[in-house]
């Protein structure tokens, strides 16, 4: 079918950044997008989405170095239900630490689910910063790279785009100190509290 | 203390008082939700209140650890990969830069010797691919220093038994 599926791997879905991102896509594409976000238990119903498709784009974010366990597990699944013409996967994956780099593991990962399923590795876009950059200045910096993605995809170009904040790390580092305290104190918890440097009671040894 | 997590039962040597064995297939572990919540709710406990808050504490408090772990695409499969995701509770939100690299502050986590073992069938490709993400959790999840070993699925046993034999005496 023409247009691009775009599946939503992030654990919260709903309410994610790779949510806004899918809609900034959406709304870059030349060509019609349908989005769906992967649950636990429509695993099936995608793969039968998703072979209508030519182009699938993945939107997700950065979980401990890798993807997601929500993503991970629709992969599994999906691997053994792709049909005999396999579609061509996109990425724009988003991590909240500065290097779009960090991310490149997880799209090895990707590559590495393609080459074994015989599946097409399509273009590629590494967001840094993602978990703020929505709600900075810098947004434009974003949906230019969105619409570059949404270009190559549609003419089936691999292309490897990334983007961050373009400002010091250290910077970085003072800006997501002061995103991280407001995010607390709208929960009544302070920054000292935040940085309790305490993990849980320990269990008692057996 | 050392710690073995593995995402199976698995026939150990005798380890000591100094060492814990977790088999993550006996126990409950939703995945996390990413709501933020250990971070800025309720900071270094996790919301969701099931058997990952004893694992992460133990995780954290070890200077040796021992991963056991089924790779899937290059990476860690389910079991493994729920657990280290829901080990976050044990880094603050705030961010530090750590070999010029944009990392979260750690809480109390002792720096670790990490043995990360990746078992199944895996591809050259997917070695190189573990080999990079291990390298990434090492700057995460506070590794010293770390050791790659994979294994074949029918090799497991032996191997196990031979690493860890030779990891409890270093
Ligand atoms: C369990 C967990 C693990 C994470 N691991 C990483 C990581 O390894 N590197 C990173 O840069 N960001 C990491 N993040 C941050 C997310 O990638 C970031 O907040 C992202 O914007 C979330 O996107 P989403 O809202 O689409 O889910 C992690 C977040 C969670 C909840």
């Amino acid at each position: 079918m023409a247009g691009i599926l775009i599946l939503n791997g992030s654990p919260r879905a709903p309410r994610s950044n790779s949510r806004r991102y899918a809609e900034l896509f959406a709304k870059a594409s030349p060509v019609p997008t349908e989005t769906v976000n992967i649950t636990r238990t429509n695993h099936g119903e995608l793969c039968a989405k998703a072979a209508r498709y030519h182009d699938v784009l993945l939107v997700f974010p950065l979980y401990a170095d890798g993807i997601p366990v929500s993503l991970l597990n629709f992969l599994k699944s999906w691997q053994d239900r792709l049909p005999p013409k396999k579609p061509r996967i996109s990425v724009l994956i988003n991590c909240g630490f500065y290097e779009p780099e960090q991310n490149d593991v997880a799209v090895a990962m990707i590559e590495q689910f393609c080459r074994r399923t015989g599946c097409t590795l399509g273009a590629v876009l590494k967001i840094g910063s993602g978990e703020a950059i929505l709600d900075t200045p810098f947004v434009f910096l974003v949906r230019r790279r969105i619409r570059a993605l949404a270009a190559a995809v549609t003419a089936g170009r691999p292309r490897v785009l990334q983007v961050t904040m373009p400002i010091p790390k250290r910077l970085f580092v003072a800006a997501s100190a002061v995103y991280w305290e407001n995010y607390g104190r709208r929960s009544g918890i302070s920054k000292r509290q935040m940085q309790s440097m305490d993990i849980e009671p320990q269990p008692p040894v057996t | 203390m050392k710690l073995i997590l593995s995402d199976h039962p698995l026939p150990l040597p005798d380890l000591g008082p100094e060492v814990r064995f977790v088999d993550l297939s006996a126990l409950r572990i939703a995945p996390c939700t990413g709501c933020f919540g250990c971070w800025t709710r309720t900071p270094g406990r996790c919301v969701i209140r099931d058997d990952a808050t004893a694992v992460y504490p133990l995780i954290a408090r070890s200077e040796a650890v021992f991963y056991i772990s089924r790779l899937c695409y290059g990476g860690y499969d389910t079991p493994m990969k729920t657990m280290l995701e829901r080990a976050i509770p044990v880094q603050q939100a705030f961010i530090r830069l750590l070999h010029g690299e944009t990392h979260h502050v750690q809480r109390s986590v002792a720096m670790k010797q990490a043995t990360i073992l990746g078992y199944g069938d895996i591809s050259p490709a997917e070695q190189e691919i573990f080999r990079r993400l291990v390298g990434r959790n090492a700057a995460n999840m506070n590794f010293a220093g770390y050791r790659v070993l994979f294994a074949r699925e029918a090799d497991l046993e032996q191997t196990v038994q031979r690493e860890v034999t030779a990891w409890l005496a270093s």
